[in-house]
């Protein structure tokens, strides 16, 4: 089987993160978002992910070139040289995605993590005999976004509401799709949109079928979410392989603590909290609901909460970060220093409090 | 012998309870006097600073809080500096000049020479046995300790011209809308015992002054409900603004640190300037450690004997800390006051603050103010017994007492 990976743009909402890597290799639980969905798709069976890209498609390739190796997989890039929106790169790829075996291919949204039931989505999708499937979400407040209708017992797609003021159901596009190659005839290759323009038009000739997203869902494009994100992520963690979770006195709640990170004494790390490779956390630091990219260093007693520190960057002892403060690769944080939702751009040193949230450019 | 001429009584201006209300909210458990500034009272550095005058007699404290509040301290000092220290209660304020006189007969008790008047809330180094040398060669009746500060700020306090060549007083006047001179009173004076007769001139010409008024018209009797008392008598106003330019009055200047204490803010600040006079004056106060048996001390520390501090915290500069405070594992202190049984937890940080009496820092949390002594909230203030639970973060806030803050807040004043 194939898949194809949206990876699309500059992941700007996650800068300044992706100021220093694409997004898709911006690290989600120690490991580049994307590879949590290749690995998924792996496990199904898929043999060749193409990335529908269209920046820096260079960093990508030297990256995942390593993984091509280690996981047994083809990885390839179809560039965009203008936008083509979210169904033009399917039509790009077509070549690729349609190898004649009449196999359903996987469509993901790169900004997605969840516990991508993959199997479940192949069994369902062959059961009812329909063109494409996309999963659903369940979502407090569909009136944000764009409402699913759906016929319940059979998860035929009726139609689709863009964010509706009266209540027509609580299930969203969740941006994973199974799709037959006869889709490809559907879309031009121009910019369109997959959700607006593809999804009705199957839709209306009952060939689109719905799934609910067993599992928790949370598009992490943003910081706020990030965070959200990886608590949810952990907490399915902790149902699934609570193994691979840290334990000891010093730990409250879901963390992950990557093997060759080293912790100190007297530290209290948790809820909710991912710790890199060779990160080195001092003694006396309390660490929860953050993320500490790969080579970080946190000196004693350092306080750091709901936040994420970038790759190779140093919090100063008794520094206190918190409040989504971001801070991008290679920022060093001085002694003592307080940030209150600094949003930090990469290679700086933080010499004075940041009071209230503020860009540092 | 010569000693018996030349007795000094010292006598220092407190206040009391209704005046200092700027002080709040550290002034609502302790009169501001006793409020510890490197680890010693207020009142007790200018006490010290008496003591060093030769042939000082007596020390009065006047003022007019309850005389219970004062009977403890004033019996320890007496016993510590060896010298009598006295507190006697106004009845209701008389002003600085009021004040003295109203206890003329117990300070000319013992027949001094020479009389130290001085304010308790300044923050000097009372340069008093030089001052007092230039007061005798001045053969004036009195000698203020005058400091040069900012045109900017001359305004805040009595501004003065005096002659370069002798010193003396030409004009004064308090608190002046437009600027006079960047020279200011210090609230430090030395006085011959003729400053009793200066006083009764002005309290007599007050006196007929309110006679004539009750015989005139209906609108004078109207102004003089609303003046001040006829006992009440200011030095400033009443007696330095009328005697300048007559040869009875000269100053002396400071060129050592002087500054008012009228706000928390600024206790801050000259618990830190009186820290780095212990540097040079008495190093021994002064607290020391590189973090191996004991705690690492950076500049100028003050710990009590009965403090408890963890060997793995860092410590200073500018900190003070009081009895039986205990200061936890990796706790991090710069520029504060710790007052008296206060728990700081492990790994918490307290930055430009005053922590009052029984507070107790959560670990991992954070009190701190931006720094700036003038700022209404520059320096955080936690009133007594007031909790900071586990990791939550009070910055520029004022907290009055016994208050538990289990969330974080800042720019705040937590009633």
């Amino acid at each position: 089987m194939k898949a194809l990976i949206l990876v699309g743009g500059f992941g700007t909402r996650l800068r300044p993160l992706t100021l220093s890597f694409p997004k898709p290799l911006v690290d989600f639980a120690n490991k580049p978002m994307i590879l949590h969905q290749i690995e998924a798709l792996k496990e199904v069976g898929v043999t060749e992910v193409v990335l529908a890209i269209n920046y820096r498609p260079e960093v990508m390739i030297n990256f995942l070139k390593d993984f091509e190796d280690k996981l047994g997989i083809t990885i390839t890039c179809s560039q965009e040289t203008e936008p083509l929106g979210t169904a033009g790169p399917l039509a790009l790829a077509r070549d690729k995605l349609a190898d004649g075996s009449g196999e359903p291919f996987f469509v993901l949204n790169s900004d997605v993590i969840s516990e991508y039931p993959f199997a479940e989505l192949i069994e369902f999708h062959k059961s009812h005999g329909g063109e494409a499937t996309i999963m659903v979400t369940k979502v407090d407040e569909p009136s944000k976004y764009g409402v699913v209708v759906m016929e319940e017992a059979t998860g035929r797609v009726d139609r689709f509401v863009e964010k509706p003021k009266i209540f027509v159901g609580n299930k969203i596009n969740a941006g994973i799709y199974l799709l037959n190659p006869s889709v490809l005839d559907r879309i031009e290759l121009r910019p369109t949109s997959i959700e607006k323009e593809v999804f009705p038009q199957i839709a209306a000739d009952q060939k689109l079928y719905a799934m609910v997203l067993p599992g928790f869902w949370m598009d992490v494009g943003q910081p706020r979410d990030y965070i959200t994100g990886l608590r949810l992520y952990l907490d399915s963690l902790r149902k699934k392989s609570a193994a691979r979770l840290a334990t000891g006195a010093h730990v409250v709640g879901n963390v992950l603590v990557h093997e060759s990170a080293k912790i100190g004494e007297g530290c209290l790390i948790g809820p909710d909290v991912a710790i890199g490779p060779g990160c080195i956390v001092e003694d006396g630091v309390r660490l929860s609901r953050c993320t500490v990219m790969r080579g970080v260093r946190i000196k004693k007693h350092a306080c750091i909460s709901n936040s994420i520190i970038g790759w190779h960057s140093t919090v100063g002892q008794w520094a206190r970060i918190e409040n989504m403060t971001i801070l991008g690769e290679d920022v060093h944080v001085c002694d003592e220093v307080y940030s209150n939702g600094g949003v930090v751009l990469p290679h700086k040193e933080i010499k004075s409090s940041i009071l209230k949230p503020e860009i540092v450019m | 012998m010569a000693g018996s001429e030349e007795r000094v009584v010292a006598v220092i201006m407190v206040g009391g309870p209704t005046k200092g209300t700027r002080f709040r909210p550290l002034s609502l458990n302790v009169p501001k006097p006793l409020f510890p500034l490197a680890g010693q009272p207020m009142v007790h550095h200018p006490i010290s600073a008496c003591r060093r005058i030769p042939n000082l007699a007596q020390i009065y404290l006047i003022g007019f809080y309850e005389e219970r509040e004062f009977a403890l301290y004033v019996s320890s000092i007496s016993n510590e500096l060896r010298i009598p220290v006295r507190y006697l209660r106004e009845d209701k304020p008389h002003g600085s000049a009021g004040g003295l006189y109203s206890f003329r007969d117990y300070i000319m008790e013992d027949s001094p020479s020479h009389i130290v008047l001085l304010n308790c809330d300044i923050c000097s180094s009372f340069p008093l046995p030089d001052m007092l040398e230039a007061h005798k060669k001045y053969e004036g009746m009195g000698t203020l300790l005058v400091n040069k500060v900012s045109a900017e700020s001359a305004n805040q306090f009595g501004e003065l011209v005096a002659d370069p060549e002798t010193n003396e007083l030409l004009h004064y006047t308090e608190k002046p809308e437009t600027f006079v001179s960047d020279l200011i009173n210090c609230g430090v004076y030395i006085f011959t015992p003729n400053i009793f007769s200066a006083i009764e001139d002005v309290l007599k010409q007050k006196k007929d002054r309110a006679n004539l008024r009750r015989v005139s018209s209906f609108e004078a009797l109207q102004s003089a409900t609303k003046a001040l008392p006829a006992d009440f008598v200011r030095l400033d106003q009443d007696i330095l603004s009328p005697l300048a330019g007559k040869k009875e009055l000269y100053t002396y200047q400071t060129l050592d640190f002087w500054e008012q204490i009228k706000t928390p803010g600024m206790s801050l600040r000259c618990s830190g300037l009186y820290l780095s006079q212990f540097r040079r004056t008495s190093p021994h106060l002064l607290a020391s450690g590189d973090g191996k048996r004991t705690a690492t001390i950076v500049g100028d520390v003050y710990i009590h004997p009965s403090a408890k501090v963890h060997p793995t915290s860092k410590i200073g500069p500018n900190v003070s800390i009081s009895a039986n405070a205990r200061v936890g594992a990796g706790a991090r202190l710069i520029n504060c006051i710790i007052l008296d049984d206060v728990e700081i937890m492990e790994n918490a940080v307290v930055i430009h603050s005053i922590v009052g009496w029984k507070s107790s820092i959560g670990k991992w949390s954070r009190v701190q103010g931006e720094g700036d002594h003038n700022a209404k909230l520059g320096i955080t203030i936690l009133g007594e017994a007031v909790d900071v639970e586990d990791e939550v973060v009070v910055v520029n806030s004022i907290v009055l007492p016994n208050k538990t803050l289990n969330v974080s807040v800042q720019e705040e004043i937590i009633l």
